[in-house]
């Protein structure tokens, strides 16, 4: 027979899930939209704000639950767990919209050489599939592939380092394609930390170990 | 079998390999415990697992029982409180006891409640009682609420208030070791906060050990925790890592409510 508070924590996982879709989406579309100088702004905002609305009731549920059955053990770490992976969901939002308004604000990378769009374009790539992996981990509680993570999150911490260096070395660059270039690579570098965050979560609801891949 | 750590003063009672039985029964299955000095170590488990047989062994309370028996040893300050040389009713004095029910003695009034068991051991009527007395109820927080009503009987005050006047009795003996089986079971919520709030307090001059059913409630008091099912200790670690992070899946299963 179920626990009672099973409903109200399966409610909750139902709901990370849907903003997990919804948050891939959301980034999917800024990048896009920034790889194409397209603008994708007003879509994005009102997704990411859907996710913040969705990061709240995340949060009121947990409140709920824990005023109501005082959970522990594997129950408090899933609801704690929840609580910071729904924070982390929205952050994906706000930064996709971060994205949407540098594409506004600068043209994407327009102005930009090639090999900077390239490099651009293969890190998002890779936060992208960082981002699934997160949420996938989240669907399938599983740690083996959540565990999986930290050899992306390493490539993508040093691809933005790389390009820092490189783009510093740079001549001839316009304004806009360095603040937008630059600002671009940091929102995935930290894209790419909330996906570890996830990722570092499903190990704690799994296993209750406290562990950092990063 | 556990070290028995001797010389730890951290230490303040040990059981090893303790059993017990009721008849044929057996209750407790090598129980090897470390309570530690001036801190709350509850026991936790479902109806029948031998909590309160436990902590009755821990003040030779359970061989009061006509067909009880133990095996084991159990140490209090590294000296087995079962050695033939030693006195059980010291031992008792030493690790007081306080029940489920609040028990005030029907007849007596509050102040005799509480020097009921000093007077047993000789003491004389005088300021010294008296100030032993008023020491215990404020020890117990109680002395605000009955200071003026001293003769009344100890019957007359609410639950709660008995209860912490039982508390105030085990405490006028001054023991070092307060054993509590269930103390709020028959209280209401706000009398169990402040039996709560109490036994925070008790533990800077004393160490406590307290079976509870209220798993909050041992999570709330209690430094330490043991789960005991079917007459064994199947966990016992520090409070936070037991409900946050049990190690044992039987314990899990019991803290969640999945069985129980």
């Amino acid at each position: 027979m179920s626990r009672i508070i099973d409903r109200g924590l399966e409610e909750q996982s139902v709901l990370l899930t849907k903003m997990g879709e919804l948050t891939y989406e959301t980034l999917a579309l800024s990048i896009r939209g920034y790889l194409s100088s397209r603008s994708v702004e007003q879509e994005v905002r009102e997704m990411s704000d859907t996710l913040v609305a969705m990061a709240d009731k995340v949060e009121d549920q947990a409140f709920q639950l824990i005023v109501r059955f005082q959970p522990v053990a594997s129950d408090l770490r899933t609801i704690k767990s929840y609580m910071k992976i729904g924070y982390d969901f929205a952050r994906y939002g706000r930064y996709s919209l971060d994205i949407s308004y540098i594409n506004d604000q600068l043209e994407g990378l327009k102005e930009c050489d090639a090999w900077i769009r390239e490099y651009i374009n293969e890190m998002s790539t890779k936060v992208l599939y960082m981002v699934k992996t997160s949420i996938d981990s989240l669907r399938r509680l599983d740690i083996t592939l959540a565990k999986s993570i930290l050899q992306p999150e390493r490539e993508v911490d040093q691809m933005y380092l790389d390009f820092l260096n490189r783009l510093i070395r740079q001549e001839q660059a316009s304004s806009k394609c360095i603040i937008s270039s630059s600002l671009m690579a940091r929102y995935l570098e930290r894209i790419a930390d909330h996906a570890t965050y996830v990722c570092e979560s499903i190990v704690y609801i799994v296993t209750g170990e406290k562990i950092v891949l990063r | 079998m556990i070290d028995k750590s001797f010389g730890d003063p951290n230490l303040k009672m040990q059981s090893i390999n303790l059993s017990a039985w009721f008849g044929s029964k057996q209750v407790l299955k090598d129980i090897n415990l470390n309570v530690k000095a001036n801190a709350v170590t509850a026991i936790i488990g479902p109806s029948g697992c031998g909590k309160s047989t436990f902590i009755r062994c821990l003040n030779r309370m359970h061989e009061l029982v006509p067909t009880a028996k133990m095996s084991g040893e159990v140490l209090l300050d590294n000296e087995n409180i079962y050695d033939k040389a030693v006195d059980p009713v010291m031992v008792r004095r030493r690790v007081g006891m306080v029940f489920q029910k609040p028990n005030p003695f029907p007849t007596m009034s509050i102040y005799d409640n509480v020097a009921a068991g000093l007077k047993l051991i000789g003491a004389k009527k005088g300021k010294n009682l008296d100030e032993i007395v008023k020491r215990s109820l404020e020890h117990a927080t109680l002395w605000e609420e009955v200071k003026d009503d001293l003769k009344k009987p100890g019957t007359s005050i609410s639950g709660g208030q008995q209860q912490r006047l039982c508390i105030a009795r085990a405490i006028a003996l001054q023991p070092e070791v307060i054993l509590m089986d269930e103390p709020c079971s028959a209280l209401d919520p706000i009398a169990t906060a402040k039996i709560e709030r109490l036994v925070v307090e008790l533990k800077r001059d004393y160490t406590v050990v307290i079976v509870t059913h209220n798993m909050q409630q041992a999570s709330r008091v209690s430094d330490y925790t043991a789960f005991l099912y079917l007459g064994s200790l199947v966990e016992f670690g520090a409070t936070r890592d037991i409900f946050e992070n049990p190690k044992n899946p039987l314990t899990e299963k019991y803290i969640t409510g999945e069985f129980g």
